[in-house]
């Protein structure tokens, strides 16, 4: 099966959206606990603009924990995650000594500009292909409906699935489900892009047709934090390459040096493992 | 196959239990001291008067406006019992608690005359168009619509525990907020779960409503019990009665078995492969459902 992922795919959305910052993604010191578990031990990082950031690491070391508390899916104890200059999830008491959760509503908002792409896809089984990707564009943005199925289309054909509008997820395999979960994602115009994993629940077969348009997003130009197990992918695409294990950044830099040149034994043994 | 197969033994069975009954009619009439007047069990049943046409609808309709009551006061119970906020979760516990705590009759005596002659509540009159609904029946239909809400809660909890949390962090992830995500993503899901026991309480509203004869409303128990009152043919009419309690059952419960096949038709059709576009009808859009991993 040959797949067509289309040149321009930002251009469905009118273009790469424009971050309000230099750097999109700052996270400072952030702890998070999980009961007793410390599972993020003052993680630090900072995503500039356009760049795609590629998180490896061996499974526990809180990679994905870590990307799920840039969107605050999950809550942190200790740190600050700004995304686009604002910080996410929480806002600051007695005088910034304190982290107070924020109000659902502002919360929503804020993810409103962070676009996530999940392992098992989760696109919703009771709409259509296109009723997945127009979904939030109408209900949450307010986009009129008939200004949403056109973004959608274009979104679905930049994706390589223009024929299956109308199909619903249950219907299609798992690498077309996931390349609607990143339309859908898109379709929000979200100046921040969060992969967790998302190949890993695919067939082998399946995994260079969703990779192709994660690689097709970083060139147009979209900020993006990647969590993956495809080394391929991060030495060919990333910007920036960040080793994590037990909960802690334990290094980064650019492909080259983390595969060719790792300086932590950690980041040698997990890399001699795997490649 | 199975499923039209078990409606049609349904039918047979709904038909045998008649007959047994007939059979009884004509038994006691061949007994002694009983005086059987077959005429009042055969006209009831084959030329009911204004007064039984009128209980039946009264029947019907309140069912249906009492469970619908019920089925939205239960998703608002539910949320309630699984919400973050202490006192929203306390206060769909006590209400579940007491209302599947207490009998629904001493529910229905208490809300309408007890509180009637505390002089709390004067339960009023509603008109609305040309229909005139008096005020016990008003208080019917609320006092068995919030009873069922009680029960409908467990139910639509169950429902709503049962979709994937992937999809809560997907709609949340698109910056739903939790009214949105529950509304449009997580109860449009739940209905698969909810909906074959939904027909079960439906089916028990439908013969709970003779409950309100004490409320002196005439729906089709007390319709019949009035009759068999003052005529002493108790036998005949509460026989015929009985006889349309099953029809409205029996005739609801095809309904149900159609709906159900509706829905299961639709989650057999999810192992097809790549078919191109089709139109998705009810069922497919309600139940094209299954964990999207699974391929």
């Amino acid at each position: 099966m040959t797949t067509q992922i289309s040149h321009n795919l930002l251009g469905a959305i009118g273009g790469v959206p424009r971050p309000e910052t230099d750097v999109v993604v700052d996270a400072r010191d952030v702890n998070k606990f999980f009961g007793r578990l410390h599972v993020l031990k003052d993680v630090c990082l900072q995503v500039k603009r356009q760049e795609t950031v590629v998180i490896i690491g061996p499974s526990g070391s809180g990679k994905t924990t870590f990307i799920r508390c840039v969107n605050h899916l999950e809550k942190i104890q200790s740190g600050r995650i700004f995304v686009n200059g604002h910080l996410i999830g929480y806002r600051e008491a007695r005088g910034g000594a304190k982290l107070v959760e924020d109000r659902e509503r502002n919360i929503a908002r804020q993810r409103q500009e962070i676009g996530m792409v999940f392992q098992r896809f989760n696109l919703f089984p009771h709409m259509t292909a296109l009723d997945n990707i127009i979904e939030a564009p109408v209900h949450v943005r307010g986009m009129s409906h008939d200004e949403a199925v056109v973004m959608g289309r274009a979104l679905l054909d930049r994706v390589g699935l223009a024929a299956k509008e109308g199909v619903y997820p249950t219907q299609l395999s798992g690498g077309q489900q996931q390349r609607i979960a990143i339309a859908r994602a898109l379709a929000m115009k979200p100046a921040l892009m969060l992969f967790d994993e998302p190949t890993s629940a695919l067939d082998p077969e399946m995994i260079g047709e969703v990779l192709e348009v994660m690689k097709e997003l970083a060139h147009e130009g979209m900020t993006m934090i990647v969590v993956s197990h495809e080394m391929g992918f991060a030495r060919e695409v990333a910007n920036r390459v960040v080793m994590m294990d037990e909960g802690m950044v334990i290094e980064e830099g650019t492909p080259d040096q983390i595969f060719g040149a790792p300086t932590q034994d950690r980041t040698k043994a997990f890399l001699s493992k795997i490649l | 196959m199975i499923a039209s197969f078990s409606g049609s033994s349904r039918a047979r069975r709904a038909l045998l239990v008649g007959l047994l009954l007939i059979v009884a009619v004509s038994a006691v009439g061949c007994s002694g001291s009983y005086k059987l007047r077959p005429n009042y069990f055969w006209d009831s049943l084959l030329k009911p008067s204004p007064a039984i046409i009128n209980g039946l609808w009264l029947t019907i309709v309140i069912s249906i406006v009492a469970q619908v009551i019920g089925v939205v006061l239960g998703v608002f119970a539910a949320i309630g019992k699984m919400a973050k906020y202490g006192p929203f979760r306390w206060a769909a516990n006590i209400y579940i608690w007491i209302f599947r705590g207490t009998p629904l009759l001493v529910q229905l005596a208490f809300f309408f005359y007890g509180f009637q002659s505390a002089g709390i509540v004067k339960w009023p009159g509603l008109v609305v168009g040309p229909i005139d609904i008096l005020p016990e029946i008003l208080a019917g239909i609320v006092i068995l619509g919030v009873n069922e809400g009680a029960y409908m809660a467990e139910i639509v909890r169950a429902g709503i525990i049962s979709v994937d949390p992937g999809q809560t962090e997907a709609a949340k992830s698109l910056g739903m907020t939790y009214g949105q995500t529950m509304r449009r993503i997580v109860l449009p899901q739940a209905a698969r779960v909810i909906i074959p026991p939904l027909g079960n309480e439906f089916n028990n509203m439908l013969k709970t409503t003779s409950l309100l004869s004490i409320l002196s409303i005439f729906e089709l128990y007390n319709t019949f019990s009035n009759l068999s009152g003052s005529t002493y043919a108790s036998f005949e009419f509460l026989g015929a009665c009985a006889i349309w309690y099953l029809m409205l059952t029996t005739v609801w419960s095809f309904f149900q078995g159609w709906i159900e096949r509706r829905l299961a038709k639709g989650t057999q059709q999810s192992s097809g492969g790549n078919s191109g576009p089709r139109s998705p009808g009810f069922a497919q859009r309600l139940m094209a459902l299954r964990a999207p991993i699974e391929q």
